[in-house]
């Protein structure tokens, strides 16, 4: 795809992510008409109408949509970085390693303001991906280490997270539905709280897109290109971390999104590392979006978590393209 | 190396049967095991630790000999009946089942003492086998690539347990504990039932190994060169998945999934008995039955009265393990 198109795809994926926002914005418990939204939209009053999309509805869709973006870049960096097809939040460790501090300070340390939340997962989440990396070799390994290395850890935390809940008992309700991820009865203050993290993800990943790009190469190829691993490394895989740590307190983990988005967007052949970001930005947008809006109307008044929706969906996608051959980053999978 | 680990073998299995929560002094339990002893002694030993043991060791086994047929036909070290999916379908089908037995069989209850209990393996078999038949049939589809089978395995078994957790998270209410407790892997309160319905299983699987020894070995390669040594792959590959599949499935519905063994019982195995291949099979059995008995001793030992599942204590000793021979040796 030439600029121009990829500019174009990614506007078609932001209109479609806002047409699913506006769906989202009617169904729920109690459905809307379509004139009605609008009308509230345009002129917030005090009535159950306004309270229901202003204070429930809005803030959720926003939520899922940055939360999705996030993810998207996410994986796209992780996947670079790493050269490995596989490489995604979910399982390079990170999104456990986010998770379950927040779960061991909610239980253990309940006077802690949530507010510190991001940055426990922020450190959570690299040191667990630290470790994924220790063990592959900076991702240089084979695939299938970087991939063992990160579900092990991510299997030790579940443990560890699945005891802790264990331990709480009659709290553990919300905990783990908070576990299955999702955004039911996320507000603005989540919102506001999580934005930060997502746009400086989002951001850094565009103004650092000729870094991300030489690391498609190989690290030879990089140093060669005067790239200072050892500087950049580091640099770029908090960069992929930080708006998981976003995502993570508000939404729980959300599945296969930071693995699917990025393959969808590269499916479409953008020209240029800068437009892939964008592209499984808007993606990963929309898939959390349509995601949320299922997740909510599918079985009313009771709600599914999203993380089952993205996963439902994007297991069988993942597995098609695996199918297909596919599954491939720069053209091949070493 | 095979006197040291019998020497092991029978420590891990004197210490846990002397060991516990409740103290009883050593005489008191040798008492009990020539068929003296008080009646309270012989009702902790025999009813509860004896049959703890032994549905561990078999669990062990299980766990640990799936994970090594696992990783030897998908020639991958990745391989383990949680990575592929199989623990992820035990483990939904029993979460199906604790649920909607109380809305089928008694709506508007809260008790757990109605509880079906005794058909919990069942279901976790129901559900480890037809999740191994998805990965079976998506692996011949995918010609039987190592990699892709994998990476398959791993979104099954994802979404499958992205679907459990959001089953309990949705309609657990009150079974949310029970559910918990049996999701992170324990070995609490399991009886003779348990053991006995896991014997079939191990004796069936341990008789078909001297069968599949021989393409198991040559299942090691690839396709290609496999059939030069005459071997008829998609046989003997579908052969060694359903008895992998059958172990595993059979496991996590007695004991829920103890995950890290059927990982790193393998690789301790073969890091230790080198290239020799039966040995690392006889270390894989051995080791997967001492790991099991110890894992659960730690955790009855040190959470006292609150005692910490298998399930954890394997993965907090597994991991930094793993990890240091992922590293050393791939």
């Amino acid at each position: 795809m030439s600029p121009r198109q990829s500019f174009l795809a990614i506007g078609l994926i932001v209109v479609a992510a806002m047409l699913a926002a506006m769906l989202g914005l009617l169904v729920g418990a109690k459905t809307l008409s379509v004139e009605t939204a609008i009308r509230v939209l345009l002129a917030p009053d005090g009535k159950l109408e306004s309270v229901l999309i202003w204070t429930l509805r809005l803030p959720r869709s926003l939520a899922a949509a940055a939360g999705g973006a996030g993810l998207a870049v996410s994986g796209y960096v992780l996947q670079t970085l790493t050269r490995n097809p596989l490489a995604d939040p979910g399982i390079t460790g990170v999104t456990a390693g986010s998770v379950a501090p927040i779960v061991c300070c909610f239980v253990f340390v309940p006077w802690l303001s949530p507010a510190y939340y991001p940055f426990i997962g922020l450190a959570g989440g690299l040191a667990a991906a630290s470790v994924t990396f220790w063990v592959s070799r900076g991702g240089q390994g084979r695939p299938l280490q970087l991939a063992l290395g990160g579900v092990s850890v991510s299997l030790f935390l579940g443990a560890i997270t699945t005891y802790v809940l264990l331990l709480t008992g009659p709290q553990s309700a919300s905990l783990l539905f908070w576990l299955a991820g999702g955004f039911q009865g996320r507000t603005w203050s989540h919102l506001l709280y999580m934005l930060p993290w997502t746009i400086a993800g989002v951001v850094g990943a565009l103004l650092l897109r000729r870094v991300i790009g030489m690391f498609m190469l190989s690290d030879h190829a990089a140093a060669g290109m005067g790239l200072q691993l050892g500087l950049w490394k580091p640099l770029i895989l908090i960069l992929a971390v930080i708006p998981v740590a976003g995502v993570a307190p508000i939404a729980g983990p959300v599945a296969f999104v930071g693995l699917a988005a990025p393959h969808i967007a590269r499916l479409l052949k953008p020209r240029g590392t800068g437009w892939e970001i964008g592209l499984s930005a808007a993606l990963g947008a929309l898939i959390v979006t349509v995601a949320d809006v299922f997740a909510r109307s599918i079985a009313i008044p009771r709600e599914l978590p999203v993380g089952i929706v993205t996963a439902l969906f994007g297991g069988p996608i993942f597995i098609y393209l695996v199918q297909r051959g596919r599954l491939s980053l720069a053209g091949e999978m070493r | 190396m095979i006197a040291a680990l019998a020497a092991l073998a029978l420590l891990s299995l004197a210490a846990a049967i002397f060991l516990g929560v409740a103290d009883i002094p050593m005489g008191d339990v040798a008492a009990v095991l020539t068929g003296a002893g008080s009646a309270e002694a012989r009702l902790i030993i025999l009813d509860i630790r004896l049959p703890r043991i032994a549905t561990g060791i078999l669990a062990g086994i299980h766990f640990s000999l799936a994970g090594y047929l696992l990783q030897t036909i998908t020639r991958n070290p990745l391989a383990d009946p949680s990575l592929m999916g199989v623990s992820q379908g035990a483990t939904l089908s029993v979460t199906i089942f604790l649920l909607f037995t109380v809305y089928i069989f008694e709506p508007g209850s809260n008790t757990l003492a109605e509880l079906p209990v005794a058909w919990l393996p069942a279901a976790g078999l129901a559900g480890g086998l037809l999740a191994g038949g998805v990965i079976y049939l998506l692996a011949f589809r995918l010609g039987l690539s190592a990699l892709r089978i994998t990476l398959c395995g791993v979104a099954v078994g994802a979404v499958l347990h992205a679907v459990a957790i959001g089953l309990i998270a949705g309609w657990g209410s009150a079974r949310i504990e029970i559910i918990l407790e049996w999701l992170s892997g324990s070995l609490y309160a399991r009886s003779w039932d348990h053991a006995l319905f896991l014997l079939p299983f191990t004796i069936a699987c341990l008789a078909m190994l001297p069968v599949i020894h021989r393409p198991l070995m040559l299942l090691q390669f690839d396709a290609p060169v496999a059939r030069s040594f005459g071997l008829g792959y998609r046989r003997q590959f579908s052969i060694v998945l359903i008895v992998s599949c059958a172990l595993a499935a059979s496991a996590v519905g007695a004991v829920g999934p103890i995950v890290f063994v059927g990982l790193i019982v393998p690789h301790l195995a073969r890091f230790l008995a080198g290239r020799n291949f039966r040995l690392s099979l006889v270390l894989t059995i051995v080791l997967g039955a001492v790991i099991v008995t110890l894992g659960d001793l730690i955790g009855r030992l040190l959470g006292q009265a609150e005692e910490i599942p298998i399930g954890v204590v394997t993965a907090v000793f597994g991991v930094p393990l793993l990890l240091a021979l992922l590293r050393k040796t791939m």
